[in-house]
């Protein structure tokens, strides 16, 4: 067996370790027995530029959470894609599926480089111009939101079967080896409790295309799609520490343009910094140790392969175009009643510029309340936050959406402040609900009504049940300006199927009071209704 | 040939593995209905005491009543069932207080126990529930390997049949809960809004699988249903801070009343019947401890109850 060269196991050394690092945070962005969540896989958010770019633009305002990302952009002005080829996790888990997808590379398109510049400017002008689109091409957020959706909930099923399966069938003897390996496994890496996601096919699907991709090209997503990888390749232009030709020996073989898994360097054996990711196969691999990594004499970059004055002018004329489509629809005027914002969500232009649609208040989401949205917040609302009762509702003293959320689109909250901010509102519908519907005793929803005083309360009358006879019950109502739209009413009802008490968004904190007028006359301020607004 | 032995040979072996490995537990609801039948018994002892010390407190009204090792042999599984319904902290009255379970795990140890088992299924989110209630910080204090805080584990509920059963003829209960040697009931008395209390036989319901709201529809003849079939060794009600109203979750102080009482009996109707008072209430008041009297699984009338009180 060859040994591999020394700098080609740094890079794997490093691309390990940051793949770890990020497994770990993303096992760790749970509940950790404290109210505060001591470390979270939003770090990697964080230090991304584009996102950090998208989200502040759309918020035109500097977000200090992702400030990180500053260093990243910065060490790619003097190294390079670096991130890409030692750091990315997403990049990391490409090669590693490599041996499974190896396949002849076929001929690209001449245009297909620029895609990725494309994607840049349309994301980051529809950024500005109220198109959130970061999170569908961002790789972070395809990777954690396919982990966290998909691949993580299908993993803690399949060994939950397995274990289930030996519990249940298994003789006393293998119980007594499988029971010990499953407490070790629920404490280290399964999820505490099966969670389910409402589109985890198509958040899998995202994720599996990425590799799908792979058969065309080595790393065909880094090379031609992703926009990050675009961000930093911009950034390499400028960079002084790069691979290059030492230029007067080279036979031009080619050799190094087939070994290249970036497609970095030409036939003539020349490097492109803007796709190099310093993988070191070229350093390593040319025979004739044409390649070295160190201070490039700044010629001016004969290769860079960015967008024509007049693809760009009319790239950032489709971004500004772009968001107008999706503003003229009645979801502006008529916001989707059932679609209930998690806890501190900002008011809902903001925060769909902000939202990267990472899935991380999900992940994180104790009670797997949260879920993604498909259509109820429009088309660019896909896969952002929203919470479906009957399937979790919102804990009352916890605020782990808001500790993890990258960019702030969710906001950080006290847990008494969060008490205090309503998500949304429940009725009751008298036509199922037992005590109404039938003279039956129940109020289980009274019971689980956690606000201190009960937003949920009985009154005792006598009714006819279904059988005519006279017989007391409690039953019960809602206090509207107690209720917070928490759900936890709405996920106990023990009716089967379709819950008799029901959370909409109405009457949600972060809605303005003027907009919910008649349109004629602005609302009395806040303070004078007396419902809690909540102004960031 | 080859592929029909293949078929052959999956066939014999998946079918004798399934009979050889699938056996499964139906004398599992008879282990607990052997445990001391005490219906019938002339009068009831019921130990109450009132003292700011809760440890000491918990020993003396378990002294009152003959002692922990009247309840404990030597090598026992214990299980104690506080209240963890809900995250909230202890002081708010909503779970049963940690220093009452602790003290009752180390007596149980004290006494011989082999090992105890501590777990509730709860309303709210478990994790915050075992840590917030305090139950689970303090019985990692104990750092003793024989006891331990449990979450609920799904694959150990079995259906249960319950044949001396009203409107209740079965439901799934947590299988270490059955199996214990001595269960004890650890109920914190607070205020329910369709149960009127909540007390000892309304704890049962932490050990219960399946939709549990659906019971509310008969809640009091449900409970006593149950009662048949779970019969706690020895019940400890906890109204060291009594919850008064807007249970039974609370979440204000001012709904909260100190009351640093503890009442203990083998019989949960009596136990029950007691703690009522504490309320300012009758026991006949409360549905459900009229319904499990009714059923004959203990005793309400309080001239039968023989209450020995601290000095």
């Amino acid at each position: 067996m060859k040994v591999k060269p020394t700098s080609i196991i740094f890079r794997r050394f490093s691309q390990g370790l940051f793949l770890l690092i990020f497994i770990v945070l993303f096992l760790h962005t749970d509940y950790q027995g404290q109210d505060e969540i001591s470390g979270a896989v939003n770090l990697l958010f964080r230090f991304d530029p584009l996102i950090a770019l998208a989200a502040s633009l759309a918020a035109r305002t500097a977000i200090v959470l992702v400030l990180p990302a500053i260093f990243l952009l910065l060490s790619s002005f003097l190294l390079g894609r670096w991130f890409c080829g030692w750091a990315c996790p997403m990049g990391t888990l490409l090669d590693c599926a490599r041996p499974l997808l190896s396949r002849k590379a076929g001929v690209a398109p001449a245009a297909l480089p620029k895609l990725r510049y494309i994607l840049l400017v349309i994301i980051l002008v529809g950024a500005f111009f109220g198109l959130p689109l970061v999170g569908f091409l961002d790789p972070f957020a395809i990777l954690v939101r396919g982990l966290s959706m998909a691949v993580y909930p299908a993993f803690g099923m399949a060994v939950e079967t397995f274990f289930n399966l030996t519990y249940n069938h298994g003789p006393a003897w293998l119980n007594h080896l499988t029971e010990p390996l499953y407490q070790v496994l629920r404490i280290s890496v399964l999820p505490f409790d099966q969670k389910v996601f409402a589109l985890s096919i198509p958040a899998a699907a995202m994720l599996i295309s990425l590799f799908l991709l792979d058969l065309l090209h080595r790393r065909f997503f880094c090379r031609y799609v992703c926009p990050l990888g675009a961000l930093l390749g911009l950034a390499a232009r400028f960079a002084p520490w790069m691979i290059h030709n030492r230029k007067p020996s080279c036979t031009a073989c080619g050799q190094c343009s087939d070994l290249c898994r970036m497609g970095a360097i030409d036939q003539q054996g020349q490097v492109n910094g803007e796709r190099c990711i310093l993988c070191m196969d070229c350093v390593t691999g040319c025979h004739a140790r044409q390649f070295t990594f160190g201070r490039t004499h700044r010629n001016p970059v004969p290769v860079a392969e960015g967008l024509s004055r007049r693809a760009f002018i009319g790239t950032t004329a489709g971004g500004i175009a772009l968001p107008f489509l999706f503003a003229v629809r009645p979801m502006k005027l008529y916001p989707e009643p059932r679609l209930i914002r998690p806890p501190g969500t900002l008011p809902e232009e903001q925060f769909l510029g902000r939202c990267v649609r990472c899935g991380e208040c999900m992940q994180v989401c104790i009670n797997n309340a949260l879920h993604p949205a498909l259509l109820e917040a429009g088309f660019e609302g896909l896969f952002t936050p929203r919470l479906i009762p009957r399937i979790g509702y919102c804990e009352y003293q916890c605020t782990l959406c808001g500790q993890v959320c990258p960019t702030g689109a969710i906001r950080r909250l006290s847990p008494s402040r969060k008490q205090e901010i309503a998500i949304g509102r429940a009725y009751l519908d008298r036509n199922r609900c037992l005590p109404y519907a039938k003279g039956v005793p129940c109020i289980v929803c009274e019971e689980h009504c956690p606000t201190p005083e009960k937003a949920i309360r009985f009154r005792e009358v006598t009714t006819i049940n279904e059988i005519g006879q006279e017989v007391r019950v409690k039953q019960p109502y809602v206090v509207e300006s107690l209720c917070i739209g928490c759900g936890i009413c709405e996920n106990k009802c023990p009716l089967p199927g379709r819950s008799a008490i029901l959370v909409t968004s109405e009457g949600e904190s972060r809605r303005q009071p003027s907009i919910e007028g008649n349109g004629y006359t602005l609302k009395s301020p806040s303070w004078k209704t007396g419902t809690p607004t909540d102004k960031a | 040939m080859e592929r029909r032995r293949f078929l052959h040979n999956v066939t014999y072996w998946s079918l004798s593995c399934f009979f050889v490995l699938h056996w499964p537990f139906p004398s599992l609801a008879t282990s607990a209905q052997a445990q001391t039948p005490q219906a019938g018994k002339p009068l009831a002892k019921v130990g109450i005491g009132k003292d700011k010390d809760y440890r000491k407190l918990v020993r003396q009204v378990i002294a009152l009543i003959g002692g922990m090792g009247a309840f404990v042999r030597p090598g026992a599984r214990v299980v104690i069932k506080p209240n963890i319904s809900f995250d909230r902290p202890p002081e708010m009255g909503a779970t049963t207080h940690p220093l009452v379970v602790r003290t009752l795990a180390e007596m149980a140890l004290e006494a011989g126990a082999s090992q105890v088992r501590i777990f509730d299924r709860t309303c709210n989110e478990a994790r915050r529930c075992y840590q917030n209630s305090g139950i689970l910080p303090a019985i990692q204090g104990m750092d003793d390997r024989r006891v331990r805080c449990e979450y609920i584990d799904r694959r150990k509920f079995v259906t249960v049949p319950i044949p001396q059963g009203r409107v209740l003829k079965g439901w799934d209960i947590y299988r270490d809960a059955l199996e214990a040697d001595c269960y004890i009931n650890v109920p914190v008395a607070k205020q329910h809004g369709l149960a009127g209390l909540s007390l000892g036989l309304k704890n049962n319901m932490g050990i219960l699988g399946g939709n549990r709201g659906q019971l509310h529809r008969k809640l009091d003849q449900n409970l006593a249903d149950l009662g048949t079939i779970i019969r706690p060794t020895l019940n400890v009600i906890d109204a060291t801070r009594m919850l008064l109203r807007n249970g039974p979750q609370g979440g204000n102080l001012r709904d909260v009343q100190v009351n640093d009482t503890i009442i203990a009996s083998s019989d949960t109707v009596a136990a029950d019947a007691c703690a009522t008072m504490l309320f300012g209430r009758a026991p006949d008041e409360i549905g459900t401890t009229v319904a499990a009297a009714d059923m004959g699984l203990g005793i309400m009338q309080l001239n039968r109850i023989n209450r020995i009180e601290l000095p």
